[in-house]
């Protein structure tokens, strides 16, 4: 089978949406041709796998995006899969009935154009990366056709449980601390990770403990002034952007991952912590619920209720030691391309 | 976590009526089991189906209980309870309704259960957590814990005062008990009346917390709990949760309202509600009428719900056929949702024969509570014990004229031609006040929700009393500690106020005692603190999303029908003298307290 891609971006991006597109990429191209029209390239392009063409160029301005979209519908493909709401007029152009992507906040309430949203209806299927993020899209949007489920996958071969590296614990001032982490950009618009949340119990927890935030963005300097206004600001620690190379050292600094939030559509970030075997916190709100399975990869807490924050951490730090839970294997990447096969045949028979 | 219903058949038996003494000055006689058996007795209404009283081997302490079985009476439920090492004691009233998530999190820090109950939920949590313990407790409750390694006793109410618990303490001694008539039964408290409670009663149509109608008797306030120590006594009392306070937070957390279609939001959440106050696998009731907010939960519940539910609206004769009457939208509504649906009509000849039971089962002189006791009657004689309500959504949701006209009333009462024009409009009892009352949030909202003024009072209760008692209640205190800390939004201001005073004094009051009396158990999914943390960051930002969700589950032939919600033809009953008012609240309030007085004063 012939499928075509429009994605906001894959290859050269850094951002979840990015991550999971090259997964979705690599499990499609498993079993089909896989043609791929990304609408921005920010960064190096990493290596393509076999079976996929990389349009690079159509990112590059719009008329090209435009021949690009034009040269693939002329290729007839047997799918055209819609990574963004805003993309469905173009897929919509090449396809009668083109699959749908939704992922997180963006689809929690009315999104793209009126032109986007009077076209849900032409979509074969929506598939969304989580049950909530789901529903609350099939609550707003009025679209009655067949949806699926694709959680995010984690490659558990690239995380491992490693001993705290010293450098870093150097860096940030870690001896002898309980540390406790979150890993997410600070946008100040959304405030939705819970860092405040976590800063606000900070207090009444033993004085070993600090809270690592890694991560930049311009929220950086209110979460500082936060923290000095609750007497925290010596255990609030925050790294700043961080390379991708580091990220398996970063969550070995922490004993517990925490993030009591209200915005995430799935909370991938909680897998890759779990992959480094620490005791996580989701929040009960979002789809980080969904990435601990209901609670039972991890503990679930209220994230409006600090009383029930502060004995979840408080149970997590007891737990002392570090161990990948076996239910993790539920979204290993075999599994995920499990699911994408067999959703394929499912949206195209 | 576990599923909603997991686990429901193993939970026994709901704790109704509790008692709690502790002599804890030395010179304190020692606990009388005869007064702590009649305080308990007095109580089977609210727990017919068994009770247990325990004293400590010094005397000093002693725990009362009568239960009502949910589902059957196994020992594992008795209480008092006590923990393994018979170090803690406990008597407890009420449901928590997230006991089992409390009890995994235990189970994983080491505890050992011996039965399925939430009562040894609280115990564990207590041993863990000690004061702390309150903000995980997503339920209502009233409980006493005997903590006999620290010598002393631990009080605790619900975050909005759904179960209720009061105290005497007469400086050697401090009894708690449910209910205030109950205190009185044991013989040892003094039965003066308290001027400020009458007061309050006259000027709100309840008695306003912490006040109560005798002069020994105060309420554990709602949200708060109380240490009783030994040799020292009552500790100041420490809260756990005000209504304002989550207001005033959630000025600071608006930027989350925008993250979700507010209506998606707000209905992901009610139904969070709703889905855990049906904890237990029993048949349940809802009390319907044909109001938003009540039919709007009927169709959450039987979303909910594996089991068809039951629903149940009241109809009387001298509504027939006019816009008062609720029975034929709300059987129309029911037969839509498949419920097992039941108008129960009550006569004049009725409400009189039941109106000294009534009278009997009040436990402090109020304006309401004829509507709860009937419904509880209908659902009782269905053979059901436990019912939801939708209690709680115009408080929450802000559908009460109050949100609009409190406000109004603060800007406009500034304006001075309007105190003087209000002075001149006799024809209503209240106009003339609005210029002295009407300038701060407190004062207005006694003038749209209070029942007599102040200046009115020595006419009823005569000069003396009613200076003794508007000195004491200072209602204007009592009005403004219900808004502090500021909320910072009219809404949040307008909805604090409703939440402590109107809907904690009045409604919750009522339907406590209306219920207990047929020992049903009704249950408030919009009456809760987790769900008002939840969604106050959204309602102070959008109004009208509360409404708007709730309609969204209605057909549009009931969306748009006028307000009604349970009123009770009280004045074609009972024949009431004209006093100014279209309900004639002012002369039943007048009714009501003359039987107290006549009976119990």
């Amino acid at each position: 089978m012939r499928i075509v891609l429009l994605a906001t971006d894959a290859y050269g991006g850094h951002g979840g949406i990015a991550l999971y597109n090259r997964d979705l990429i690599e499990a499609l191209a498993s079993e089909h041709e896989v043609i791929v029209v990304p609408r921005i390239v920010p960064h190096p392009v990493e290596v393509i796998p076999a079976g996929v063409t990389f349009h690079r160029q159509a990112a590059h301005h719009e008329l090209a995006y435009v021949q690009t979209v034009a040269r693939a519908a002329r290729q007839r493909a047997d799918l055209v899969i819609c990574g963004h709401v805003n993309l469905l007029p173009v897929a919509c152009a090449i396809s009668r009935h083109p699959l749908l992507m939704v992922f997180g906040i963006e689809a929690w309430k009315p999104m793209g154009s009126r032109l986007s949203r009077a076209l849900l209806h032409r979509c074969r299927a929506v598939v969304s990366i989580s049950g909530l993020t789901r529903d609350r899209f099939l609550a707003w949007s009025r679209y009655a056709g067949p949806t699926h489920l694709l959680p995010n996958a984690i490659h558990l071969d690239r995380y491992a449980i490693r001993p705290k590296r010293a450098e870093l614990v150097e860096r940030y001032g870690l001896a002898g601390k309980r540390v406790l982490l979150t890993v997410g950009r600070l946008a100040g618009a959304e405030r939705y990770k819970g860092f405040d949340e976590v800063m606000e119990v900070l207090p009444d927890l033993p004085r070993d403990v600090v809270y690592l935030i890694a991560g930049g963005g311009s929220d950086a300097t209110r979460l500082q002034r936060r923290s000095v206004e609750l007497g925290v600001s010596e255990r609030v620690l925050f790294t700043g952007g961080f390379a991708e190379t580091d990220k398996t050292d970063l969550y070995n600094l922490a004993d517990v991952y925490v993030m009591p939030s209200r915005g995430e559509g799935f909370g991938f970030v909680l897998l890759e912590a779990m992959a480094c075997g620490l005791p996580v916190l989701a929040s009960k709100h979002d789809g980080g619920r969904e990435a601990v399975r209901e609670g039972k990869l991890g503990l679930l807490v209220d994230p409006a209720n600090p009383a029930e924050i502060r004995a979840a951490v408080r149970e997590l730090l007891d737990r002392g030691e570090k161990r990948v839970p076996p239910g993790l294997e539920h979204f290993s990447f075999a599994r995920f391309r499990e699911r994408v096969i067999e959703m394929m045949a499912q949206v195209t028979a | 976590m576990l599923p909603p219903h997991g686990g429901g058949r193993t939970r026994t038996t709901h704790m109704c009526g509790i008692a709690a003494f502790f002599a804890y000055r030395s010179s304190a006689e020692p606990v009388r089991r005869e007064e702590l058996t009649a305080i308990t007795e007095h109580m089977r209404a609210r727990g017919p189906d068994g009770g247990g009283t325990w004293i400590s081997d010094d005397g000093r302490v002693g725990l009362g209980s009568r239960r009502l079985a949910i589902i059957d009476l196994s020992d594992q439920g008795a209480q008092p309870m006590f923990d393994v090492g018979g170090e803690l004691a406990i008597v407890f009233n009420g449901e928590i309704y997230n006991h089992q998530e409390l009890r995994a999190a235990l189970e994983r820090g080491g505890a050992r259960f011996h039965s399925q109950t939430d009562t040894e939920v609280l115990l564990h949590l207590y041993r863990r957590d000690g004061e702390d313990m309150l903000p995980l407790l997503r339920g209502m409750y009233a409980f006493a814990i005997w903590d006999s390694r620290a010598r002393r006793l631990f009080v605790a109410r619900d975050p909005y005062g759904i179960k209720p618990i009061y105290y005497a303490d007469d400086g050697g001694t401090i009894r708690f008990a449910s209910a205030v008539k109950a205190l009185l039964a044991g013989g040892a408290i003094s039965r003066d009346v308290d001027p400020a409670g009458v007061a309050g009663f006259f000027l709100t149509g309840s008695v306003p917390e912490p006040f109560s109608i005798r002069k020994s008797i105060r309420a554990v306030e709602a949200g708060t709990s109380l240490l009783v120590d030994d040799g020292h006594g009552r500790r100041e009392a420490r809260t756990h949760h005000s209504v304002a306070s989550v207001f005033r937070q959630a000025e600071r957390q608006r930027v989350f309202a925008g993250l979700t279609e507010p209506a998606t939001f707000l209905r992901e959440r009610v139904e969070e509600s709703v889905v855990h106050h049906l904890v237990s696998d029993v048949p349940v009731g809802v009390f319907l009428s044909s109001g938003i907010d009540s039919s709007a939960l009927t169709a959450m519940a039987a979303r909910a719900t594996r089991r068809p539910i039951h629903t149940f609206t009241l109809a009387f004769r001298e509504f027939r056929g006019r816009a008062g009457d609720e029975a034929p939208d709300a059987e129309r509504f029911a037969r839509q949702l498949e419920t097992l649906h039941t108008t129960r009509t009550v006569s004049r000849e009725e409400f009189q024969a039941d109106l000294p039971r009534i009278v009997d089962a009040m436990d402090q002189p109020t304006i309401d509570g004829v509507n709860t006791w009937f419904v509880s009657k209908a659902v009782r004689e269905a053979g059901l014990k436990v019912a939801l309500s939708g209690l709680g959504g115009d408080e929450l949701f802000g559908s009460y004229p109050s949100f609009r006209n409190v406000p109004r009333l603060v800007r406009i009462a500034g304006v001075p031609i309007v105190a003087r024009v209000a002075r001149l409009v006799r024809k209503h009892p209240k106009a003339a006040f609005i210029g002295r009352l009407a300038l701060t949030y407190s004062g207005a909202y006694l003038l749209q929700r209070g029942l007599f003024l102040p200046a009115e009072l020595p006419t009823i209760l005569g000069s003396e009393m009613a200076e003794e008692g508007l000195r004491r209640l200072d209602i204007i205190d009592v009005v403004d500690r219900a808004m502090t800390p500021d909320p910072m939004s009219e809404f949040g201001r307008v909805a604090s106020l409703e939440a402590s005073l109107y809907m904690r004094n009045q409604l919750l009051r009522d339907t406590d005692w209306a219920s207990m009396a047929h020992s049903v158990e009704v249950r408030t999914p919009l009456v809760d603190a987790a769900l008002l943390r939840q969604i106050a960051p959204l309602l102070v930002q959008d109004r009208s999303a509360g409404k708007e969700t709730f309609a969204a589950e209605l057909p549009p032939w009931l969306r748009n029908r006028p307000k009604t919600g349970f009123f009770v033809p009280m004045n074609e009953w009972l024949d009431l003298p004209d006093d100014g008012t279209t309900t004639r609240m002012r002369s039943w309030a007048r009714r009501v307290f003359d039987s107290f007085g006549a009976t119990r004063f």
